[in-house]
């Protein structure tokens, strides 16, 4: 049997007294575009945050392809082959499309202390092709802080594939959005992640949006998972609905 | 962008046409300037492109100055020895400083990261004070000079000129380079810079050690131009006028700042030559400035 592409041992995250995580496990095959999903508070973004390097867990472990990698800061994950994107659109906002297509591309190619090559012209048919893949193509020059929230979704979606990650964490990936635009937005995380092979973790609110992309659904709740399986299974489970669709039916 | 051409040749004709009419005051004060520029472009690197506010620039400056200083005074090498040295060591002895100070200071940043800058600053400006033996104390280290025919003024302006130039090449060089574009990212946006791999403290910790030496040599060539160093070059206050002068000029073109080092010094000598309020006089101008054309002198050109 093949090795999950990230497995996570019963993490614990504390912020004082509280306990955000209380310890969550999830194993996630390769090739897969697992959803996880679960009311305001349930510690999603907690649980992204201290995968990804930005808090510390206070127990547990978190393993890529294998090998440990609990607590590593950010950096050290991205070179590993972990892409992520921010609940809240993360780009670099004074520099054009390109150029943050470029900055991620040169940091992959462990360029980013080159300190006498010109940068201008370095992968910029990469950083083309990047762009065109998410869909940006004729807005390249301008700056990304004046582009459309959707079209930053879509840069942002760029940069993290230009590491060419083996395992995309997706924090709300359509957040922000209208309804809509949602769909189209997830299609394209879903189009794009198959044909590059890319696994993919995301969470998210809207229940249409996971039940049309989702290969299977991790439920949280309380800082624990409540619930784990395929759309299906997880729409049949009593508890989940209670919990949350029952919420929102 | 042919008109920048244009204006990068008469800038250039003019550095090296303008000092055969100067007096040998104005000779001095132009090699000030050309040190300055240096100072005030190698710290809007690190503001400008790394959004990183140092309030202990001054530190490799002045850092700099003494080590040319102690390198002619006091290393009993032969003058013209010494002086071939001078830039090599002065820069890897602002560097050296810069790595230490750099280093803890990077681990915080914005206003953290000022306040260490500044607090590191004034360990060295109380050494300088302190350490009489080596650093002269209060006096500082006077009667520099260059060796032979450098000593003229027209001929040490030359100089000045050939070293900050390819100084300010060097820096160019590295702010449009995967260094500079990753650094520009990591003032934009230093969370996600993270996330595509990137040493953000390693990033900023280089940034601030080659900075750090072109202050310092740039601190060099203006010790051997002024003839002396003192205490307070080392001092806060002297961390403030790369600050002015990369705003007067304009943070976010690469050479604003020597512009606005050029404007400072010549103002400064007009004004202080006429009243002992120069730096009432300056504050105005600072806040006009501000208030009126916040891109600095180049963003009022380029409009």
């Amino acid at each position: 049997m093949s090795e999950p592409i990230l497995r996570v041992e019963s993490l614990v995250r504390r912020f004082g007294g509280l306990q955000a995580l209380g310890g969550v496990d999830l194993s996630v095959e390769r090739g897969e575009f697992r959803a996880i999903i679960g009311p305001n508070g349930a510690g999603k973004s907690t649980f992204f945050n201290t995968m990804t390097g930005l808090l510390r867990p206070d127990s547990g472990r978190v393993c890529f392809e294998g090998r440990e990698v609990t607590g590593e800061p950010p950096h050290l994950l991205a070179r590993k082959g972990i892409g992520r994107t921010f609940q809240i659109t993360s780009v670099f906002s004074e520099l054009s499309a390109l150029e943050n297509v470029q900055v991620a591309l040169l940091a992959h190619a462990r360029r980013a202390w080159s300190m006498w090559r010109r940068a201008r012209s370095l992968y910029v048919q990469r950083a083309r092709e990047l762009l065109a893949l998410v869909g940006l193509g004729a807005s390249m020059e301008r700056p990304a802080g004046i582009l459309a929230h959707g079209d930053q979704k879509r840069l942002e979606l760029a940069i993290a594939l230009a590491g060419e990650p083996r395992l995309l964490l997706l924090d709300e990936p359509t957040a922000g959005m209208a309804a809509q635009e949602r769909i189209e937005s997830i299609t394209l995380v879903h189009r794009v992640a198959r044909e590059l092979g890319v696994s993919c973790v995301f969470t998210e609110h809207d229940m249409a949006v996971v039940f049309a992309v989702a290969t299977r659904i991790t439920v949280m709740h309380q800082g624990r998972v409540l619930a784990e399986g395929t759309p299906a299974e997880v729409r049949a489970r009593p508890e989940v609905q209670q919990v949350y669709l029952g919420e929102s039916a | 962008m042919k008109w920048s051409l244009w204006v990068f040749l008469g800038a250039a004709v003019a550095l090296l046409a303008l000092p055969l009419s100067l007096s040998e005051f104005w000779l001095f004060i132009a090699i000030e300037v050309l040190a300055f520029s240096l100072y005030a472009v190698s710290f809007n690197v690190l503001l400008g492109y790394g959004g990183m506010l140092s309030f202990g620039h001054a530190a490799f400056f002045g850092v700099g100055g003494y080590a040319a200083a102690l390198l002619v005074k006091k290393a009993g090498l032969s003058a013209g020895l010494a002086f071939a040295l001078l830039p090599l060591v002065a820069m890897a002895v602002a560097a050296a400083f810069a790595l230490v100070i750099g280093f803890f200071s990077v681990r915080r940043s914005g206003i953290y990261f000022a306040m260490l800058t500044f607090a590191f600053q004034m360990l060295l400006y109380t050494i300088a004070l302190k350490a009489t033996p080596l650093t002269g104390g209060d006096d500082g280290i006077t009667g520099l000079k260059p060796p032979g025919v450098l000593a003229q003024p027209l001929v040490y302006y030359y100089f000045a000129l050939a070293v900050v130039s390819a100084a300010l090449y060097v820096l160019y060089r590295l702010v449009s380079s995967p260094f500079g574009y990753t650094l520009r990212a990591l003032r934009s946006n230093a969370r996600r810079v993270q996330y595509v791999g990137v040493d953000v403290r390693a990033h900023q910790l280089a940034a601030f050690v080659v900075t750090g030496a072109f202050a310092g040599l740039a601190g060099a060539v203006f010790a051997l131009s002024s003839g002396n160093v003192f205490p307070g070059w080392l001092n806060w206050t002297a961390s403030a006028t790369p600050v002015v002068m990369a705003v007067l000029g304009g943070m976010h073109t690469f050479l604003g700042p020597a512009l606005g080092a050029a404007v400072y010094v010549v103002l400064e000598v007009l004004i202080s030559g006429r009243t002992e309020y120069w730096p009432l006089a300056m504050g105005v101008i600072i806040v006009l400035l501000v208030l009126v054309m916040p891109t600095g002198l180049t963003g009022l050109l380029r409009r």
